[in-house]
């Protein structure tokens, strides 16, 4: 699972880049270069999607299962955000998200636009302004077939199955969850 | 030619017996024996002389609606707490929160007698009918099932409740061996019940008894009528008693007292075991087995609402486990010691 102090250096990494870029973008906005502002893999969807993995349960036999089995991603969801200027002050952000997936969830592909502006206070400061907003991304719990023997067989949450709520009833506590869908971010910055 | 009704830790009943179909009218009414090869602990029970108890009152009488008895929750403790004599399966079951509910369990017992024994469930020691110990062991396992006590000299019919019922049956039928259970002129409380576990209509919990004899086995000459009866039939579960709750690592082993599945696969194929910690609360003998398994039945079908008392029933069956038990064999502990967890887990998943 990732960690948090991971999230952490991945954001002022996220940061330093954007400042990189912005630096550079008078300079390259003439030409309409596209940057990469921002490549990082995870999310706190990913962590989420993760934590669903601990933990497990003995089937009527005694045989162990293990959520791991089923919450474990080969690839973790990755972003890559962009920006791309229109004029010397302003420009549209935009990126996307690759999405992961395991056994029994789903994170869907995403994509980001949104805009940046930024004007000029004074002689050695910047005040900018940035608006984006995601597509999709969305974390999306898949069921189980538990067979109860005598009993038959039922959809259920997968993590719910031993316990002593009834199979319909586990479907109630899957998890489907939205990424953060806006985002607004304003930034200050003097020079001396 | 005597009868006697035994209580898995008490007694008191009379019934008939009919010789086969030739002799429909000749019948015999029994005096009760009080009878109980109890066990030690019981034996110093305290018999106190008291009015009946006021929840079965309700049942007695011979009304037309006598067998329309007590339905309520029994409020023993504001907060279910998982006792020491209960399995740890019983507290994983509760933590989902469901504990019986939309189940009906009918206590069928003794409600009016004079005879209380003392005892202590692990919410204080208290003096009670026989009955009244069964019932509230039962409530405690599943305390949020509705419970109903149906006091068993009435002899009428038990009714059933709407949606899932579970039968305890906490006592046995004594008469002289040798007769076939066809030929039993049983009274319309036995007879409903014997046909609720063969229709399947309601689980049918019963103590094995306490004779150390395989289930329908001849003791001092006589036989359980109401255990032959049941053999074979599709919802009925023989609870025998082991003398603790029984781990991978500490096996458990049959209580001295208990009787045991024997040699017919029909009975092996429906006999259960649990562990009745009678150095905790007092309280020995399968009277006190029946009821948990009755409790675990009723956990069960809040879980699979929509199951049949027979679905129910061969759920906990199939499900028993056999590596907590000393030196497992078909023919001592039937299925195997039953076990909430799986009862209640899948067979496969994907």
């Amino acid at each position: 699972m990732r960690e948090k102090s991971g999230n952490r250096v991945r954001l002022c990494t996220a940061a330093l880049v954007l400042s990189a870029s912005l630096m550079a973008w008078s300079a390259i906005a003439q030409e309409m270069t596209t940057s990469i502002v921002d490549i990082h893999q995870g999310s706190l969807l990913s962590d989420r999607a993760r934590s669903l993995g601990s933990g497990g349960y003995e089937l009527q036999n005694g045989s162990r299962v293990s959520f791991n089995q089923w919450y474990h991603a080969s690839w973790v969801d990755m972003h890559v955000d962009l920006l791309t200027p229109i004029t010397e002050d302003t420009g549209i952000l935009w990126g996307f998200g690759t999405g992961e997936a395991a056994e029994k969830y789903r994170i869907a592909p995403s994509l980001k636009l949104g805009f940046l502006t930024q004007m000029h206070p004074g002689p050695n400061s910047t005040l900018s302004l940035s608006f984006t907003a995601t597509i999709g991304g969305k974390l999306t719990e898949k069921t189980c077939q538990a067979n109860y023997g005598d009993l038959g067989s039922f959809n259920v949450n997968c993590r719910l199955a031993a316990s002593e709520m009834a199979p319909e009833e586990t479907l109630k506590y899957l998890v489907n969850a939205k990424p953060e869908s806006q985002h607004l971010w304003l930034n200050y910055r003097v020079t001396f | 030619m005597s009868r006697r009704l035994r209580q898995f830790a008490i007694v008191h009943r009379s019934c008939r017996l009919n010789r086969g179909k030739n002799m429909s009218n000749n019948r015999w009414k029994f005096g009760i024996a009080a009878a109980l090869a109890l066990v030690p602990a019981s034996m110093a029970m305290a018999q106190e002389a008291v009015g009946p108890d006021p929840l079965s009152t309700l049942c007695a009488g011979g009304q037309a609606n006598a067998a329309i008895c007590l339905s309520a929750t029994l409020a023993t403790t504001t907060t279910p707490t998982v006792q020491s004599w209960m399995s740890p399966d019983v507290g994983a079951a509760w933590r989902a929160g469901y504990k019986g509910q939309g189940v009906t369990i009918t206590i069928v017992d003794d409600f009016s007698s004079t005879s209380k024994f003392s005892g202590n469930f692990g919410i204080g020691t208290q003096t009670q009918r026989h009955g009244e110990w069964t019932r509230e062991e039962a409530s405690m396992v599943a305390p949020l099932a509705a419970i109903r006590s149906k006091d068993f000299s009435t002899s009428s019919a038990v009714a059933l409740a709407p949606g899932l019922n579970v039968l305890n049956l906490s006592y046995g039928m004594y008469a002289k061996a040798g007769y076939s259970p066809s030929q039993i002129g049983w009274s319309a409380e036995e007879a409903s019940i014997i046909s609720y576990a063969t229709k399947g209509t309601a689980v049918v919990s019963k103590a094995a008894g306490n004779d150390a004899v395989a289930v329908g086995g001849v003791t001092g000459g006589q036989q359980d009528y109401l255990d032959l009866a049941l053999v074979g039939k599709a919802s009925a579960i023989f609870v025998g008693a082991l003398n603790s709750n029984g781990t991978t690592t500490n096996k458990a082993s049959m209580a001295w007292y208990s009787n045991t599945a024997g040699s017919n696969t029909a009975v092996q194929s429906h006999f259960l075991v649990v562990g009745v910690a009678g150095d905790k609360t007092g309280l020995y003998g399968t009277s006190f087995a029946a009821p948990i398994v009755a409790g675990y039945a009723a956990i069960v079908g809040s879980k699979f609402t929509k199951a049949t008392p027979t679905q129910i029933t061969n759920q906990l069956l199939n499900t028993a486990r056999t590596d907590t038990l000393v030196g497992y064999n078909a023919s001592v502990y039937g299925r195997g010691e039953a076990s909430l967890s799986r009862a209640l887990a899948p067979l496969a998943i994907r």
